[in-house]
């Protein structure tokens, strides 16, 4: 006992030490640790979060482009198809025209073929009655002083049927 | 010249509750640590401040330390193992402030100091050692069962009965050599500076005031880590430390 009293234990102020430091615990622990590791906590949260969004960024990134590229290649795809598609319409519809109009051009030309050689019958056949009626005439004057008038109509007719019967 | 008494002095009684100069630096310690408490709460933002950075650094370094050690009891052994080293650090580099030990009431056996360093005071660190001696058994008990833990201690084997038994000694050594460890240290320190600055009042004392901040750092880290490794022993179910 001695010992302890030259050291001055003294049981009042060890337990205000032990209730003193119980308080001191419980008040870290409950505001100072409590929240601090709250806090670690919530930014290692957020930084997991921002690092996990960034690597779907990139991975969203990559497909996006994956999914552009394969996009562009069935695009081109597409536009050499439509554009060979073109090609060959043109050239069928080309054809198509080529042929219409060259059996138009055909057409006409046996069209104006056939007006020219009906139009050349009918200008002979005009031409052979204008020459008839001219040779009628003709034979009508140069007749007109020595036959009399009977004869004349008689050679005229007879003109006439000739001439008839030759058209 | 002042002598340093091995006891803390009484300034004054409350009724029969005697208060001593090491008391009043407790308190202004209590007082440090609660303002620290008020002004982390008062300013805590995802984005920390200078304060916050210092504290969360700390304490992510001690509790890392911690799961280090005991991985599956680190949440509740840390608590302790921080607040000790707080706490007793707090107390120990307080004391290197100019005015303890050195402001204080004439008396006839010389000046009785109104601030003494809370460590050397053997209430003070016989309190901190009893607190850790029992927080690790409950600690214990809390973690491997009541059985398990006892078990470390009693056996129908006289080997490890023996073991045990000796087992039991060494908690009340460990209070005892924890408490004068820190006690030992701190009041040593007290005396040489104390004698050193009655000697030589300038200059000479600065090297052992620089030693003093190194022994109130080391001793605050060695209480609290023995407290540490002994939580995360008791915590340890009896099988996974290897068979004696």
């Amino acid at each position: 006992m001695n010992i302890l009293q030259e050291f001055g234990v003294n049981p009042l102020l060890l337990a205000a030490q032990i209730v003193n430091f119980l308080i001191i615990l419980y008040l870290l622990k409950r505001f100072a640790y409590k929240p601090i590791f709250k806090m670690l906590n919530d930014r290692k949260k957020t930084i997991a979060e921002g690092i996990k969004n960034a690597e779907e960024a990139a991975k969203a990134l990559e497909k996006a482009t994956e999914e552009e590229k394969k996009v562009l290649r069935k695009a081109q795809e597409e536009a050499q198809r439509i554009l060979s598609d073109a090609k060959n319409q043109a050239d069928a519809t080309m054809s198509e025209a080529r042929d219409t109009a060259r059996k138009q051009v055909e057409q006409m030309l046996d069209d104006a073929r056939a007006k020219i050689a009906e139009d050349t019958k009918a200008m002979e056949k005009q031409l052979a009655v204008s020459t008839a009626a001219m040779a009628v005439d003709l034979l009508k004057q140069s007749v007109k002083d020595i036959f009399t008038a009977k004869e004349q109509q008689e050679a005229v007719n007879k003109l006439s049927k000739k001439i008839s019967k030759k058209n | 010249m002042a002598m340093v008494e091995l006891a803390a002095e009484t300034l004054f009684r409350i009724g029969s509750f005697p208060v001593t100069n090491t008391l009043t630096e407790i308190v202004i310690v209590d007082a440090l640590i609660i303002a620290g408490i008020v002004l982390l709460n008062k300013n805590i933002k995802k984005i920390p401040g200078a304060f916050q950075n210092l504290v969360e650094i700390v304490v992510d370094g001690f509790y890392g330390l911690t799961e280090s050690i005991s991985p599956k009891s680190a949440m509740s052994i840390f608590p302790y193992f921080m607040s000790l080293f707080v706490f007793i650090l707090l107390a120990n580099w307080l004391s290197l402030f100019p005015g303890f030990g050195t402001v204080g009431l004439k008396s006839k056996e010389g000046i009785i100091a109104f601030l003494r360093a809370g460590g050397s005071d053997i209430n003070f660190t016989l309190a901190l050692a009893i607190i850790a001696t029992i927080a690790t058994q409950v600690l214990a008990i809390k973690t491997i069962g009541i059985k398990h833990h006892l078990a470390r201690y009693f056996s129908f084997n006289p080997i490890f009965l023996f073991v045990g038994l000796l087992e039991i000694l060494s908690i009340f050594t460990n209070v005892v050599s924890l408490s004068f460890r820190l006690f030992g240290n701190i009041f040593a320190g007290d005396v040489v500076l104390t004698t050193i600055s009655q000697m030589f009042a300038f200059i000479l004392p600065l090297p052992f005031m620089a030693l003093e901040i190194i022994v109130g750092l080391v001793q605050a880290l060695v209480f609290a880590m023995l407290t540490m490794a002994f939580m995360a022993i008791l915590t340890t179910p009896h099988n996974e430390g290897g068979e004696h």
